[in-house]
């Protein structure tokens, strides 16, 4: 019966109820589009950094992490082939491959741009990385081969082609100039930032004679078939290889984790916000029914209500309301949410004149079903609206029955 | 044998810094089954006299009993607990809740008392509802009945749970004369047919004609007791 009374109760001022019932909804639909978008980021974002930059962990020459931002190649692994080898034995690993990361201009006798050099093994990349899928033009390489693949970015920024030929400037291992023309034989897309705006890749064999780098390569990367184990894998390999700094992806991606760290924050901003919508709202509906019932309170408590039966009243009010604007917003946020797990939303507008900000997307990222969070927003509609109107159903069941009776 | 009775009551009202007394002192006793009025102008106690009869109010000083049990130094709890098993009340504004029907509103109390299965509910509301002549209005709502009927509508949520005393604060004082007149009627039979006792306030002279008991208050005191 009080269910039943509560449930009448709030459609006695549609307008005022819809009105409060709207802004739960929106604010719950709002809280779960934006999660799905932003976990959506970030998992594309930590997929694209193990599928085109660091693979499930990587091996560093001892110390070269300290100076990893300037790409050092005098702190390389001068003989990986012992290390490579072992690793390819292990069940764990899928794939391991070898890189050298180095800095270079790149240049079209008119332009220059910085950008990153990157010498992978045409064979074993592809049993790490995802670079020989994410041709769009031309082709990967064949094997060792002078010729290049660069950034689609890149290639539109200097106006090149398949078949254009650009030149990189770089430093040898022993600081001595160096300058290669190369034939671009492919144009990568991989909707990563740092290949595509800014990626020049070569194959491994022309890198170490270019750069004088003998066999030497500055990490090793690798990818396990399980990797829920990456962490545990990698401390193995700490203790197994010495010489060596072992990484996981996740150390190395301290900038996107850092980023989604801060989301998290945003996330429970936005929360807070929804928090305080709903706050104010129900409680404003639930004070002002409480007033305008002052009479129908006092005759409640005539007929015999306790305190609290008529709080009881209005915190069940005061939930129906939460409950129904949670189920909307929860529909709501369902619905606008699959054609944003489905097609996607395009943020290439924005990303190449804002920069990457540290998120490996330049178009599309899509969305993702979160069911917890599609769990936790529903429930916690509900819970504090409830908490909201106990306020107010306190006002409302502490006055006294002679008092009330007498309002007019 | 006295259902309700007052020792020495007392009842004084702050207003701002001022007490104000409401009823100095007064001793009454009514006794079982009993159609009292309490008659007098406005402010000389009448409603005081039936709030402490029906427990929504506690006396400064002095004493009530409802049914020989002390009700001056009850909690707020249990004093909910006495009005809900032992109290009807009837109200000048009616006071039903307007998101309920007819038979919503009757069936109520017996809610709030958890008393019977729906069943045994329905029988007993509409067998209320039929002695206060208006079944076939069970499933209106009251802004679909008038001013009488809604009144009909609170003497049968007021007794439908048997109460042993009725409490009516100028229930015909909304109504028309005639409407009034059928009430007072209607209350007299329930009087007859049922054990209640009724204790009403008013100062209609028409309602006090009806009344086999009249008391008669001025400026918180009992000025006069007359039984018919």
């Amino acid at each position: 019966m009080l269910i039943k009374l509560a449930f009448r109760n709030i459609f006695r001022h549609f307008t005022r109820t819809f009105l409060t019932f709207l802004a739960i909804a929106l604010g719950l639909a709002l809280l779960i589009i934006m999660d799905s978008m932003l976990t959506g980021i970030d998992q594309e974002s930590f997929d694209k950094i193990i599928n085109y930059e660091t693979g499930h962990i990587k091996i560093f020459d001892r110390g070269y992490r300290e100076d990893e931002e300037n790409l050092p190649l005098d702190r390389s692994i001068e003989k990986p082939g012992s290390i490579i080898k072992e690793l390819q034995k292990d069940q764990n690993v899928a794939g391991v491959t070898a890189r050298i990361n180095f800095r270079i201009m790149l240049s079209d006798g008119v332009d220059q741009f910085p950008a990153v050099g990157i010498a992978i093994d045409p064979k074993d990349d592809q049993t790490v990385f995802l670079m020989k899928q994410s041709i769009d033009k031309g082709a990967f390489f064949d094997g060792d081969e002078e010729a290049m693949l660069l950034g689609e970015g890149l290639a539109e920024d200097f106006g090149v082609d398949v078949g254009d030929y650009l030149t990189i400037l770089t430093r040898t291992k022993y600081d001595t100039y160096q300058a290669l023309d190369l034939r671009i034989k492919g144009i990568l897309r991989t909707e990563d930032p740092k290949i595509d705006w800014s990626a020049a890749v070569i194959p491994l064999g022309l890198g170490q004679e270019s750069l004088d780098m003998g066999t030497g390569v500055t990490e090793i990367d690798i990818k396990l078939k399980d990797p829920a184990k990456t962490k545990e894998f990698r401390d193995t390999l700490a203790k197994e290889i010495t010489g060596v700094e072992v990484a996981t992806w996740k150390d190395l991606a301290e900038d996107v984790i850092a980023i989604a760290q801060a989301k998290r924050g945003g996330s429970a901003f936005l929360l807070f916000s929804v928090f305080l919508i709903a706050l104010i709202g129900i409680s404003n509906t639930i004070l002002l029914a409480a007033f305008e019932r002052v009479r129908e309170i006092g005759m409640m408590a005539a007929m015999g209500m306790r305190r609290r039966q008529i709080i009881r009243l209005f915190v069940f009010e005061g939930a129906m309301i939460g409950m129904m604007g949670s189920i909307a917003g929860c529909l709501l946020g369902i619905l606008i949410n699959i054609p944003f797990v489905k097609y996607g939303l395009n943020w290439g507008f924005m990303m190449r004149d804002v920069g990457d900000f540290g998120y490996r997307i330049t178009g599309a990222s899509r969305g993702v079903w979160n069911p917890t969070m599609i769990i936790v927003a529903f429930v916690f509609g509900i819970v504090i609206s409830a908490l909201t109107s106990i306020y107010p159903a306190r006002v409302a069941s502490r006055m006294e029955p002679t008092e009330a009776l007498r309002k007019t | 044998m006295a259902i309700a009775r007052m020792e020495k009551a007392v009842k004084n009202y702050k207003v701002g810094k001022v007490e104000v007394p409401a009823l100095r002192g007064v001793t009454i006793s009514i006794d079982e089954g009993e159609f009292t009025s309490i008659a007098g102008p406005s402010g000389s106690g009448k409603t005081t006299m039936l709030n402490l009869f029906g427990c929504l109010d506690k006396p400064s000083s002095g004493k009530v009993f409802i049914s020989d049990e002390d009700v001056s130094t009850l909690s707020s709890d249990q004093l909910a607990d006495v009005r809900n098993h032992h109290l009807g009340f009837i109200f000048q504004t009616f006071n039903l809740i307007p998101v309920f029907t007819a038979f919503e509103n009757v069936e109520f109390p017996l809610i709030i008392l958890k008393k019977g299965n729906p069943a045994e509910r329905k029988e007993r509301v509409m067998k209320v509802l039929d002695q206060v002549g208006i079944k076939d209005l069970a499933n209106r709502r009251p802004n679909e009945m008038s001013g009488g009927q809604q009144q009909r509508v609170a003497i049968a949520r007021a007794l439908v749970k048997g109460p042993k005393i009725v409490l009516a604060d100028e229930p015909t004082a909304n109504l028309d004369s005639t409407t009034g007149e059928d009430i007072l009627k209607l209350m007299k039979e329930m009087n007859d047919k049922t054990s209640a006792t009724f204790i009403f306030s008013t100062h209609d002279p028409m309602v006090m004609d009806y009344a086999k008991r009249l008391i008669k208050v001025h400026d918180g005191q009992v000025q006069s007791d007359e039984k018919k």
